[in-house]
């Protein structure tokens, strides 16, 4: 867990500009079978801020994001070429246990996908697989902190029994969300998190996700570029699977450099 | 006319009707701008429903009652003496009437016009055997005009059938067509059709269940009737002889226990073997198994399921049990230096274990099935943790699909115990109560087959037996099936 200087810190511009380099990747390429979904992407995810990858449907943005925790191994015709490093190491080297990556970098899905198991049983499910609690004391705190963060702690504490499909779907969400910061990942991806939720549901989630900032690395695919800009620090455009133009939000949003971006923020396609 | 004939009529008026119909509803929604409510091919069908669909029904039920009616009026003819004779006596002399008159309609027209209601019944016998119809010896003169009688208004009631069927398909087409209007709302009523149609089919499938099971009551109760109830459910002998014809003293031991314990013991070894090794073929294809593997091994998995029973019969007879016999005389050598084998080339082993490959193929493609339908996100959300495929199969994938398994796994089940073929042939017919795997067993099913083989009488407990076995194994797989409905639902309501 960080410490609170850091949390400080953050909250300054000036520095945030200066944050070490958390995950980079070098000249990505994806190909499904015969069709190439990533051209070779550039860029650099610093630490202890949120990432938005933005573009129109199809641009290959939810692509990179699953290679950056191989989630595309699950995907038989996928093919990854390039370099993709997690403090300095490649993590498609043979050597990296993609088990031990993906703990290391969690993921939070489009649809809220709970499992078909109680609250308490969601959120233990990472600690107990990676054997990060050894009592049930060490889990029920486990559970507490973790929905705490997440900001669901009041609203299921005293139904930590019921299953959490049961729960609506901005609370399925957070607990989602819960379930992946209780494996203390460094770097959390969320691939559209907020498209299948009301917009209050998605105010309070793009709520949290400003808190998480404080302790964990944050790469966040989204189709809504008023999030976008509410949620990140740094923005990176997608499109027909090239990189157009990557910088701090603030940048991209009032003065892009490519044609392409500009086009899309002002809503001339996409 | 035959019925044959009369469907094709009456369909073919269907057939005109709904094209007269089409070109009518053409017509009519040209000219006046209105918007016609259906379009033409819903009109037709309209017609075409009420040509085929009334005119059918009355010749289905024209088929039911005809006869029923047709007999109690030439039985109500039947001689005092007869009628005040045993209801069996009136019976046979109506099943002989019948036979006579089924006899004259072989007859050539002109030998038939010979035989009036006062020729001697010795006539017509010969005129018949002539022909090569055998008649029963017990037939009497009064049942000449009987069979005359019977022929005529059988003759009758086909001929006013034919008319009044062919007539009502004519009506209803004409009344349909001429309903047939801008407005008439024809595609709901053809819904309506489509949906009655289909009621009728599910009724058909509930209610033939329902006569299955009442067929086996009646002879069920009547077999309990005469062996105890108590007998048959806590008896350990399973004896019970053939009966000498018209002996009906001589009931043999009709205890089921060694039946039941035999069907469950070979069904549980079975369902031992079957149900891990199918479970985890089908979490291989599933989820390890590349596409092109998975394309591959899955039909060729089902092609198993297709093998008829019989030759796994043949492979436990002819391999399997000779296989396990010599390699237990082996293994007995080996220990004991005395080759007497201690597994008998028919037992519960074999059956279980013959059975087992024949149910593989059911447990892993059920299962597969329902494995591959646990959301893709569920999978995702538990890789995206951190945990490996098996941690994945092992508590998110197959907590998910437990129910479906479940069911899966009792509907094997009940495979398992109505298996007959390679339990006749694996583990022989012999009804033993052991609890040795090594020894032969039999099931309920083959003493089924055994009780029903050859000549029968049905007012025996031998042959009455077999209703109560049937309907007893019915009892049990209907539970199994219930049981299986409520772990489903239960789950259900758990996990949505």
């Amino acid at each position: 867990m960080m410490e609170n200087i850091q949390a400080t810190l953050n909250r300054d511009p000036a520095v945030q500009a200066a944050k070490p380099i958390k995950m980079k990747s070098r000249n990505v390429t994806v190909h499904y079978g015969a069709k190439q979904a990533l051209n070779g992407i550039s860029l650099d995810i610093p630490e202890h801020q949120v990432t938005a990858l933005i573009g129109p449907s199809g641009c290959g943005k939810s692509t990179y994001l699953r290679c950056l925790n191989r989630m595309n191994d699950t995907i038989d015709a996928a093919k990854v070429a390039g370099e993709i490093l997690l403090d300095g190491q490649d993590v498609y080297d043979p050597d990296i246990d993609v088990v031990e990556l993906r703990a290391r970098v969690g993921m939070v899905f489009q649809k809220p996908n709970p499992f078909p198991k109680s609250i308490y049983e969601n959120v233990v499910y990472g600690p107990k697989i990676h054997g990060l609690a050894h009592s049930k004391q060490d889990l029920d705190e486990v559970v507490q902190t973790s929905l705490r963060k997440a900001g669901l702690w009041n609203e299921v504490k005293d139904r930590l029994d019921e299953p959490g499909t049961g729960l609506s779907g901005g609370q399925q969400q957070r607990l989602c969300i819960a379930r992946a910061i209780a494996v203390s990942p460094e770097v959390i991806l969320m691939d559209e998190p907020c498209s299948a939720l009301d917009p209050i549901a998605t105010a309070t989630v793009e709520e949290l996700i400003d808190e998480l900032r404080e302790n964990y690395t944050i790469v966040i695919v989204t189709h809504s570029m008023q999030q976008a800009a509410r949620v990140s620090q740094l923005t990176a455009m997608f499109h027909l699977g090239d990189l157009a133009e990557s910088g701090p939000t603030e940048k991209m949003f009032s003065n892009p450099d490519d044609k392409r971006t500009q086009d899309y923020i002002t809503g001339r396609f996409g | 006319m035959s019925t044959f004939t009369i469907i094709l009529i009456v369909l073919a008026i269907g057939l005109v009707g709904a094209y007269l119909g089409y070109q009518r509803s053409r017509s009519q929604m040209a000219p006046e701008g209105m918007r016609p409510h259906s379009r033409p091919i819903y009109h037709a069908s309209f017609v075409a429903s009420w040509a085929i669909i009334p005119s059918l029904l009355l010749l289905a039920a024209w088929l039911v009652v005809s006869p029923i009616v047709i007999a109690a009026d030439v039985r109500g003819s039947f001689p005092e003496g007869v009628l005040a004779e045993s209801q069996l006596t009136e019976d046979l002399a109506y099943g002989i009437v019948e036979s006579l008159g089924t006899g004259l309609q072989v007859l050539p027209a002109d030998e038939r016009q010979t035989v009036t209601d006062t020729t001697p019944v010795k006539d017509l016998i010969d005129l018949l055997r002539q022909r090569g119809v055998p008649v029963a010896s017990a037939s009497t003169d009064w049942m000449v005009p009987m069979a005359l009688h019977l022929n005529a208004m059988q003759f009758w009631s086909r001929l006013a059938m034919t008319a009044v069927v062919i007539a009502l398909a004519l009506g209803g087409a004409y009344w349909g067509y001429r309903q047939i209007a801008v407005r008439l709302r024809a595609r709901n009523i053809v819904e309506s059709v489509v949906k009655g149609a289909l009621i009728a089919a599910s009724s058909i499938a509930v209610l033939t269940t329902v006569g299955i099971v009442f067929s086996m009551l009646f002879e069920t109760v009547d077999f309990f009737s005469r062996i105890s109830a108590a007998e048959f459910f806590f008896g350990t002998t399973w004896e019970p002889r053939f009966s000498n014809v018209g002996s009906t003293g001589n009931a043999g031991s009709f205890g089921f226990i060694p039946l039941l314990a035999g069907t469950l013991y070979i069904g549980f070894v079975a369902m031992l073997i079957a149900v891990p090794i199918g479970l985890f073929a089908a979490i291989y294809m599933a989820e390890y198994a590349s596409n092109r593997t998975r394309s591959f091994v899955k039909p060729l998995l089902e092609v198993l399921a297709g093998i008829p029973t019989i030759v796994y019969g043949f492979f436990a007879l002819v391999t399997v049990g000779p296989f396990l016999r010599d390699l237990s005389a082996q293994v007995s050598g080996l220990l004991t230096g005395d080759y007497a084998s201690f597994i008998q080339a028919q037992s519960v082993l074999t059956a279980g274990l013959v059975m087992a490959i024949m149910l593989i193929p059911f447990v892993s493609s059920l299962s597969d099935d329902i494995i591959t339908s646990v959301p893709g996100s569920l999978r995702d959300g538990s890789l995206g943790l951190g945990a490996t495929r098996s941690e994945t199969v092992k508590r998110v994938i197959l907590p998910a699909a437990l129910p479906g398994i479940v069911s899966a796994i009792l509907l094997t089940a009940s495979r398992a115990i109505g298996e007959t073929m390679i339990v006749v042939l694996a583990a022989g017919v012999a009804a033993n109560l052991t609890l040795n795997p090594l020894e032969p067993m039999t099931t309920i099913t083959v003493k089924i087959v055994a009780q029903l083989t050859g000549d029968l009488e049905f007012d025996t407990p031998q042959t009455l037996v077999a209703f109560a076995l049937g309907m007893t194994l019915f009892v049990i797989t209907l539970c199994l099936n219930i049981y299986a409905l409520y772990i489903v639902r239960k789950y259900k309501e758990q996990y949505e």
